[in-house]
């Protein structure tokens, strides 16, 4: 029952590349270069021993800054340059945004810790008159870069075929290219690893094996997303209209 | 999608047999439609296709729920038609007293109009309004008690039948004009395969288990078991009794990390102090942390009828006490009806929970119901404009009449009862004339010399047949007194255990010859080819009070 999942900084020497840390509400993690277990370990010299905390709160979450002279920058990667600063000494300040990268600098490095929170909610345009509505279990933000990711995936199935096979990898960044210069495989199975968090995607039995069996996740987000149409074909504008924008 | 109606049908529209008249309430799937039995015929109709569901004729008002399956609907959605296909599955395979029932279900066919052409239509009964907008006026209701016990009966017919409703809330309890519950929306309604279902991924957060909250979700949508239901009860008992909610915050988001949190272990689960120790006890036991935890529906149930008839169980009782006559003084000989077992159906509705809610209203003096009118147009509903009071005293009246000597507390407990047996010997009036036959409706009788005890004078080795509304008898021969919440149900599956089984072509009413039966057995009725020579009596008595009970315009 996480709601925040903090990506810790990939460093080549690293082993535990692939960690991932996920909080509940009310949970703390605690980040520096000497933090006791079950902390985040960023072993870089230029970092505070105790540098910093991030607790989560059901939707958004909050970050101390407990380096004595350093100022954090929290940036939205999709936000245009938004980004909040956080000043030495600052407690718990809230960080709305969906994802968020922390940026910690360290002696001319910039290490970045990814943190995700991916219970946030959208409008669906249905709203019940009497009582509480029934809302969807999980809803998308149609601005954001995953749901291009998404509506690239589906689109085949979507356009006609219901049994086209899936886009590769390479189709799908070579779709979004025009409207997000920047794909890459890597960036796009970045948005396919964190459409399977944000829609809770039950890991299929192949995710017992070892090694990612990539084919498998892209396969039930897109049967997950059309079986309650999450994309729809008039949303297929996304692709070509610049989408990873916080207007449009 | 800003239009406030999912679906907007004009006034006067014409589906089937059915006029619409206003628009009672719309939600995220569909809208609903106040609409009146127009049986010319002929005219201007724009369904071609319908579907029946079970027999009996169309009542004069009822609700239209329309849901846009068209081909010309602005969005195709392709789940929108599953949560359909799921709701008049359910209502058309489930025919329960708490249950809204379904009359038909109909497909539009005009062309003309391509927003309504293709539509499903669900022809429902026609409720006064719902938990919601009773909440919404007066919150705390009197009746409180008398209607979760409904709810919880509700739930129980539901889950005994292989299904769970996954999206219990208020707004889905709808009330009737005589003041009963029914409990509506099964969109995600789920049947059982084993102990799981598969529910679309739908949830009102408030009413939502804490496992479910941010459970994984997999192709076949998220899997589910009863005792979400049991916790959506716990929340909705809280929030009837007491006004607010179990877990604290003021806001959905607020409560749901409260619930996460709780399920956690990170925080205590703090009832209302307002909260009666009864239902304290039962909040908490639909409140745990884990599904597995969490009460049975079978026994909530039997708790909650406890709770909601326990305000005023104990002032009668004391009057009475259990050791008034020595078990030693029974005798064991004679029982005067079949102790064979039962191999009937198995009843599988149980109307304890109704007769708690009678008592409950009864108990705290309350005698009516009320809620507001939620703005509709006068003139529509059965009971038009204003506001509709339905008491204790006139619950039935169409099956059973008011003006007579039958307690009015005994009066849900015996329409229901009633209800529960779809034989059409077994009718409120006979079961009233049958108690007024035995007993004088007097709930404390007690003949240690023919063996017979309470309101409906059961032989303790003949009631311990029937005592299960499962069907199974009880595991030893139950001990008097026997309460009317459990003789008159047990009487009512005794009865229509009779009804199929008395023969052809025997002479005289067969509802006075099933009440004959009840008094000695099925098997001497048929040897004597009616009402045998020593019985005569007791039936002149029981026609007698059927007709005096059944009103007028009926039969």
């Amino acid at each position: 029952m996480f709601s925040i999942i903090v990506v810790p900084p990939q460093t080549p020497e690293d082993e535990n590349t692939g960690t991932q840390f996920r909080l509940a509400p009310g949970e703390r993690l605690v980040f520096g270069r000497a933090v006791s277990e079950g902390g985040l370990l960023i072993g870089h010299d230029g970092v505070s021993r105790r540098a910093g905390e991030i607790t989560a709160h059901g939707t958004f979450w909050t970050v101390s800054n407990l380096s004595a002279h350093q100022t954090y920058v929290v940036e939205n990667p999709e936000g245009a340059g938004e980004h909040i600063k956080v000043a030495p000494g600052r407690l718990d300040a809230p960080v709305p945004f969906e994802f968020s990268r922390i940026v910690l600098p360290a002696a001319g490095d910039l290490l970045p810790v990814e943190v995700w929170a991916p219970r946030h909610d959208y409008l669906r345009g249905e709203g019940g008159a009497d009582g509480e509505p029934t809302a969807p279990a999980f809803s998308v933000d149609r601005t954001k870069r995953y749901f291009a990711v998404l509506a690239a995936l589906c689109e085949p199935r979507l356009r006609g075929a219901p049994h086209a096979p899936l886009p590769t990898m390479d189709q799908v960044v070579r779709r979004l290219r025009p409207t997000w210069p920047a794909a890459s495989r890597t960036s796009v199975q970045w948005n396919i690893d964190y459409l399977a968090v944000k829609l809770r995607l039950k890991p299929g039995p192949e995710t017992a094996d070892p090694g990612p069996r990539l084919n498998g996740k892209k396969e039930s987000l897109v049967s997950l997303a059309l079986r309650f149409d999450l994309v729809r074909e008039d949303d297929l504008v996304v692709l070509t209209e610049p989408s990873g924008q916080a207007l449009r | 999608m800003t239009e406030p109606y999912a679906v907007p049908v004009p006034r006067g529209y014409r589906v089937g047999a059915w006029e619409v008249r206003e628009p009672i309430a719309t939600g995220a799937f569909g809208s609903v439609y106040a609409a009146r039995r127009v049986d010319t015929g002929h005219g201007n109709h724009n369904a071609a296709t319908g579907r029946g569901s079970g027999s009996g004729s169309l009542p004069e008002t009822a609700a239209l729920k329309f849901l846009p399956t068209g081909t010309g609907t602005p969005r195709q959605l392709t789940h929108l038609r599953e949560l359909i296909e799921r709701e008049v599955e359910l209502l058309r395979r489930l025919r329960q007293p708490r249950l809204i029932r379904m009359y038909e279900s109909l497909t539009v066919d005009d062309p003309a109009d391509g927003r309504l052409d293709g539509a499903t239509v669900l022809v429902l009964e026609r409720a006064e309004g719902s938990l919601s907008a009773l909440l919404g006026t007066a919150p705390r209701p009197p009746a409180g008690p008398a209607l979760l016990a409904q709810v919880c009966a509700g739930l129980a017919q539901l889950h005994r039948a292989g299904w769970v409703h996954g999206d219990l809330k208020p707004a889905n309890v709808l009330l009737m004009a005589d003041g009963s519950v029914r409990l509506a929306d099964f969109n995600m309604a789920a049947e059982l395969e084993g102990t799981h279902a598969y529910t679309p991924a739908f949830s009102t957060p408030d009413y939502t288990p804490p496992e479910l909250l941010w459970s994984e979700i997999g192709e076949r949508g998220r899997r589910i078991r009863p005792s979400a239901d049991v916790w959506a009860f716990g929340v909705l008992a809280h929030l009837v009794l007491t006004g607010t909610f179990p877990l604290p915050g003021g806001t959905p988001t607020a409560r749901r990390d409260a619930a996460v949190a709780y399920a956690r272990g990170t925080h205590e689960l703090r009832l209302s102090p307002e909260l009666p120790q009864a239902w304290s006890e039962i909040v908490r036991a639909c409140l745990t942390r884990t599904h597995s935890g969490r009460i049975g529906t079978d026994a909530l149930l039997r708790r909650v009828t406890a709770a909601a008839e326990g305000t005023r169980g104990t002032a009668r009782r004391a009057l009475v006490p259990r050791s008034l006559v020595p078990r030693s003084l029974f005798p064991r000989s004679l029982s005067r009806r079949s102790s064979r077992r039962p191999r009937g159906r198995p009843r599988r509705t149980f109307v304890a929970s109704a007769a708690a809610g009678l008592v409950a209203l009864a108990a705290l003096g309350y005698g009516a119901v009320r809620w507001a009118d939620d703005g509709r147009e006068p003139g529509a509903g059965p009971r038009p404009g204003g506001t509709a009071s339905v008491s204790a005293a006139s619950y039935g009246a169409a099956e059973l009449r008011t003006d007579r000597d039958v307690p009015p507390a005994y009066r849900l407990l015996i329409v229901e009862t009633a209800h529960d047996c779809e034989r059409d010997e077994v009718t409120p009036a006979l079961v009233a004339a049958i108690l007024k036959a035995e007993s004088d409706f007097d709930p404390d009788l007690s003949d240690p010399a023919k063996d017979e005890y309470g309101i409906a004078r059961w032989t303790p080795s003949v009631l311990r047949w029937w005592m299960n509304e499962d069907g199974t008898p009880g595991e030893a021969v139950p001990q008097p007194p026997f309460p009317p919440a459990e003789s008159v149900p047990a009487m009512g599956r005794y009865l229509c255990w009779i009804a199929p089984r008395l023969e052809a072509g025997l002479e005289g009413d067969r509802a006075v010859l099933t009440a004959v039966a009840y008094r000695t057995s099925y098997k001497k009725v048929n040897d004597a080819g009616g009402v045998p020579p020593k019985y005569h009596d007791y039936a002149v008595r029981v026609a007698h009070h059927l007709k005096e009970y059944t009103p007028r315009e009926r039969k």
